[in-house]
Parts: C-alpha cells; sequence; structure tokens
C-alpha cells in the first residue's frame, strides 16, 4: 500500500509556485469579521498567490466596548461583571486578576482559604479554557467528534461552577480581599470525582488527536516561531513555552500562593502548531494536578475564612448591617464611595493565553485614572502574519487555531 | 520543566485503513454512551438556592408592603445601570417606600450586586430565568412584575445569609 506523505517545503517554495498556472495572480481574499475559522469577529485581509499566502494583515476591533474607559467611569468594584467579558471563557481567571491588581494597589491580604479557593478556580477556568482551543481548532480541522468530546467535559466543569456560583460563564463571584463564598464538601466531592475522571478524559482526547494522521500533517511543522520569535513578538503563555522558552509566572512571579503547589512547566522545542498543542495538552494535567492539591489543602483549611476583614473594601457580614449602625455606615459607604489608595499596581497572572495584566493607576478617589488591560490575545494577533505568510491559505486555520485567542479580550 | 515528547507516526498511524477502523468503532461506541445532551424547552433547567436569576423585590411577611425603604444603595452598586429608584414617605413604621421602582432586565446583567448591597434584605436574586417578550417597553419592570412574597425567595435568602456570615472570629464591629 502506498504510504506516501504530502510534503512541501516550509516558507514560500518557490520553484512550485512557478509551475503554478495560477502564479503571479494576486488576489485579495477578506476573511472574517464573521468567519468560524477566525475564533470570533477578527478580520484577515489576506493577499493571495494561488493558494500561498502572500501578505496578511489582521484587523482587530470589531468587538470593542471601552472596557478600560468603563472601568475609569464605573468604579472599582464595579468593574467585576465587566472583566468576566473580557475572556469569556474563562471569566473566574480574569476576575482574580483584576482583583489581585487591586489589592496589590490597596495593600489587602488575601486569607489562605481565599487563596486556595482562587487557585482551584483559576486552574479549573484554565482547563475549561484549553478545552475550548482544543475542540474549536480540532473541528476547524475537521475533526468534529473531537470537539463534541471537549464540550462534554467543559460541560461538567459548568456544571461546577453553576452550581458554585449561580451562573455558567460570567460568574463574577471573586471581590476584594478574596472570593464570595465558600467551596462546600459536596462541592469538593464533585470537583474532585471530576478531576479524577478528567486525567482519564485527557488521555482519550491524545490518543484521538496525537497520533491522528490528519492532526499530524496539518499541525506538525506549520506555524513555527523560533524562540527569538517569540521573546520579539512578546508572546506568552503557551505560545511562548511551545517555542521553548520557559516562562511561566506562576513560577516566574508567583501569585495567590502558587509556590506551594507542585507543578511542572511544559516546554515545546520546535515551535510549531503541534508543539502549542502538546504543550496545551500537558497544561490540562498539570492543572488537573494543581486542583487536586488544591482540594488537599481546602480539606485542611475548612472553615476559614475566604474574604479578608477589612472593613474599607470588603462589605462586612450581612447579619451585623441589620444590627449595627457602624456596619450600616461600612456598608453605605463601601457600595457608593469605595477608594482605593493614591498610586499605581500592576500583576499579570498566567492566564489560559498567556500574561494576563491589569495596571491600575489610583487618585485615592473612587475611580480609577487608569485601568490597562494587557490581553495576551492581541499578542497572539499580531503574530498571525509571522507565521502565515509565505505558507498554504489552508495552514492558516491551524495556525490561527494553535496561536488561541478570544477577541473579547483583544478588542477589549 | 518537563519537554513534550514529539513522537512520530508509526506506520499503522501512518497508513489510513486502521485510523478510519478506529474511527468508527469508536463513532459505533459512542451511540451506546448516555447521552448528556440536554432537551433544553422540554426538560428545564434545575436550579437552586445558589442560581442567579433574575432580581425580584421581597414583599414583608405582612403580605403587602416591600421590605424596600428605596435608600438607593442597589442603584448605586449596579454595574449596568439599570435600576432606577423614587422614593416617598408613608404613615407606616418604616415611613419610606418606592414609589416607583424599575429594573430594566435588558440592561441586567444578574451579577447580584444589588442583593450585596441592600441593607433592607429587600432584592433578591429569585430562580426566575427565563426573560423572553416581544417588545423592550415589556421588559423593564415595574413593582407589580418585580414583587414576590417572601415565601419564594426564603430559600435564596438562607442561601445568602450563609454566605455572607463572613469574619466569624471576629468580635468588634469597627
Ligand atoms: S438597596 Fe434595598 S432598600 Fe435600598 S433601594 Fe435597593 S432594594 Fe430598596
Ligand atoms: S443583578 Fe446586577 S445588573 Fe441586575 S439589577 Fe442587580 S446590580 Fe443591576
Amino acid at each position: 500500500m502506498a504510504t506516501k506523505t504530502f510534503e512541501y517545503a516550509p516558507g514560500p517554495n518557490l520553484a512550485a509556485l512557478n509551475d503554478d498556472p495560477l502564479h503571479g495572480e494576486i488576489m485579495q481574499l477578506s476573511m472574517g469579521p464573521q468567519h468560524p475559522a477566525t475564533h470570533g469577529v477578527l478580520r484577515l485581509e489576506v493577499e493571495l498567490d494561488g493558494e500561498t499566502i502572500r501578505r496578511l494583515e489582521p484587523e482587530v476591533g470589531f468587538l470593542h466596548r471601552g472596557k478600560e474607559k468603563t472601568c475609569e467611569s464605573l468604579g472599582w468594584a464595579k468593574f467585576f461583571p465587566h472583566t468576566d467579558r473580557l475572556d469569556y471563557v474563562q471569566p473566574l481567571m480574569n476576575n482574580i486578576g483584576y482583583a489581585l491588581a487591586l489589592e496589590k494597589l490597596a495593600g489587602i491580604e488575601v486569607p489562605q482559604r481565599g487563596q486556595e479557593i482562587r487557585v482551584l478556580l483559576m486552574e479549573i477556568s484554565r482547563i475549561a479554557a484549553h478545552l475550548i482551543y482544543l475542540g474549536t481548532t480540532a473541528i476547524d480541522l475537521g475533526a468534529v467528534s473531537m470537539f463534541f468530546n471537549t464540550f462534554k467535559e467543559r460541560e461538567k466543569i459548568y456544571e461546577i461552577l453553576d452550581a458554585y456560583t449561580g451562573h455558567r460563564m460570567n460568574n463574577t463571584y471573586v471581590r476584594i480581599g478574596g472570593v464570595f463564598a465558600d467551596v462546600d464538601e459536596e462541592l469538593e466531592a464533585h470537583l474532585r470525582s471530576f478531576l479524577e475522571g478528567f486525567r482519564g478524559e485527557v488521555d482519550t482526547f491524545e490518543k484521538f488527536l496525537t497520533g491522528n494522521r490528519i492532526w499530524y500533517d496539518r499541525n506538525r511543522d506549520v506555524g513555527t516561531i523560533t524562540k527569538d520569535e517569540a521573546l520579539a513578538w512578546a508572546l506568552t503563555g503557551p505560545n511562548l513555552r511551545g517555542s521553548g522558552v520557559e516562562h511561566d509566572l506562576r513560577k516566574a512571579q508567583p501569585y495567590s500562593g502558587y509556590e506551594d503547589y507542585e507543578f511542572e512547566v511544559p516546554v515545546g522545542t520546535v515551535g510549531d502548531c503541534y508543539d502549542r498543542y502538546l504543550v496545551r495538552v500537558e497544561e490540562m494535567r498539570q492543572s488537573t494536578a494543581i486542583a487536586l492539591q488544591a482540594l488537599e489543602r481546602l480539606k485542611a483549611s475548612r472553615g476559614g475564612e475566604v474574604l479578608a476583614e477589612d472593613r474599607r473594601y470588603v462589605l462586612p457580614p450581612k447579619a451585623k448591617v441589620h444590627t449595627s449602625m457602624e456596619e450600616l455606615i461600612f456598608q453605605f459607604k463601601i457600595v457608593t464611595d469605595l477608594s482605593l489608595p493614591r498610586g499605581e499596581a500592576y500583576q499579570g497572572i498566567e492566564s489560559s493565553k498567556g500574561e494576563l495584566g491589569f495596571f491600575v493607576v489610583s487618585d485615592g478617589t473612587s475611580r480609577p485614572v487608569r485601568c490597562h488591560i494587557r490581553a495576551p490575545g492581541l499578542y497572539n494577533v499580531q503574530a498571525i502574519p509571522l507565521v502565515a505568510e509565505g505558507r498554504l491559505f489552508s495552514d492558516m486555520v491551524a495556525i490561527i487555531g494553535s496561536l488561541d485567542f478570544v477577541m473579547g479580550e483583544v478588542d477589549r | 520543566m518537563v519537554i513534550v515528547k514529539r513522537k512520530d507516526l508509526s506506520l499503522a498511524e501512518r497508513l489510513w485503513l486502521p485510523e478510519i477502523g478506529r474511527a468508527l468503532s469508536m463513532t459505533l461506541r459512542a451511540i451506546f454512551k448516555p447521552k448528556v445532551t440536554r432537551q433544553y424547552p422540554e426538560e428545564p433547567l434545575p436550579t437552586t438556592a445558589v442560581t442567579r436569576g433574575q432580581p425580584r423585590l421581597r414583599i414583608l411577611e405582612d403580605g403587602e408592603n416591600l421590605a424596600c425603604v428605596s435608600c438607593g444603595l442597589c442603584e448605586a452598586a449596579c454595574p449596568a445601570y439599570a435600576i432606577t429608584i423614587d422614593g416617598h414617605e408613608t404613615e407606616r413604621f418604616i415611613e419610606r417606600e418606592p414609589e416607583a421602582f424599575e429594573i430594566d432586565m435588558l440592561r441586567c446583567i444578574l451579577c447580584g450586586f444589588c442583593e450585596e448591597a441592600c441593607p433592607k434584605d429587600a432584592i433578591f436574586m429569585s430562580n426566575e430565568l427565563e426573560l423572553a417578550d416581544f417588545t423592550r417597553a415589556a421588559l423593564v419592570y415595574d413593582i407589580d412584575k418585580l414583587k414576590r412574597p417572601t415565601a419564594a425567595l426564603t430559600g435564596r435568602m438562607d442561601y445568602f445569609y450563609k454566605v455572607t456570615n463572613r469574619w466569624r472570629n471576629s468580635s468588634s464591629t469597627s
């Protein structure tokens, strides 16, 4: 039986181009903003020579909602629901990133249990976000059943989040100083059984894809970003690690007590789409391990506080508001005029897409002077031309999928 | 640091046929697996006390007056500017009540900040989730559409009290 592999040289294969009867005829193609393979409202202006991409220009901004300005007009605490809608596949992660920046600025200590819950939430959000990456990229490359399998698992996560926060998406359950609610035993048991089963599921995903001929051919040596390029284009997260740079903010600048957890940072060697895929799959395994460790810690710290006791920023207990004049005043003060001390703070967290950073500047009033969001997705979008130019048009789908961005965050 | 393993395809993986056979067997096996799809409109979504549905106003135990004193805190806390309140004085022991209380359900993002802000336990997130109508005006809910007897909200109230019972070890109030 013939086992001929379809191969073409990486980069523009000029010899092949000269044989191409269509060579020399440049076609302008506008892909998106409404295109299923662009993962959101991204427009790509492509100049094609036959099937080869000559020039490519991504155009962002179709989902621009002015989040940064909204933060400046809404005030500190009211911006939390808006952070959910940045990278809407991992709302709790964005909540936590924003809360960490505010806590840094105000110098608030989050109680131990609150931090453990945050780590747990961040890791399951990461798993959910990577599942979306895997499902959507696979369906773009033709593996339809993969999409259903990953979404089935993601649905389980969303059910757990629903049981914890009351919403499937847009959870808004993080507050300045901790998280809104405690995780009870029932939920812990539910999470544990999910996480234990999930390990096997990741293996199944790998069985579906890693050795699959179509997946292999369409990802291997496609969209290769070298180490230097990745650094030069400010890529972070799995895209940077796929190119072989070991950089993970959870290790490099630990926050929320990540230094106490044991996990490995997966790193690729070549930097192609296949490496990025492998890195993300391995990250799901590591996240599962971290989440299980966090559950173990939660068992030990049961009964602890989840919100810092700080009457400048945290709403007092409801029962006390009814009985104590002091607490009622705090309630009014915090709701109407929560102000953070003068100064500025930047906090970056390792989100599923890369370094998600919040830079906040306060002049001591209840409205931020500036709130800048460093969206990792924007940098990932910028890298598309770098790797797609000179490649076949059909490779672009694999490249877009593997760079993994969410337009809600890119456009803010 | 772990370096991810890039493995090369084996001969069996390079040939198309075994893969096709494997894919078909997976499809066949999936037929007998339990179904996970939810038949949504026929099978309503399960709701619990944790569910954050649309905000509703609580009627006091006396059955007619609202618990709300139109202090305006929920209006101030709402990140979507969905709430509009107009208050007036009454002859009752609690001397204030809302004359008009409107929540624009098209703006409301069900965040629950109003519930957290209210000092009088007057507004709670109910378990009512469905929201559809033919005109925009019909989705601006007034008091008549928003009020619910205390009994309908007790589950949520209990949950909310349990959750906000924080700083259990502290004794001072300031
Ligand atoms: S916060 Fe409560 S009491 Fe005050 S206006 Fe809103 S619902 Fe009424
Ligand atoms: S749930 Fe949120 S958006 Fe809706 S009325 Fe209350 S505070 Fe406003």
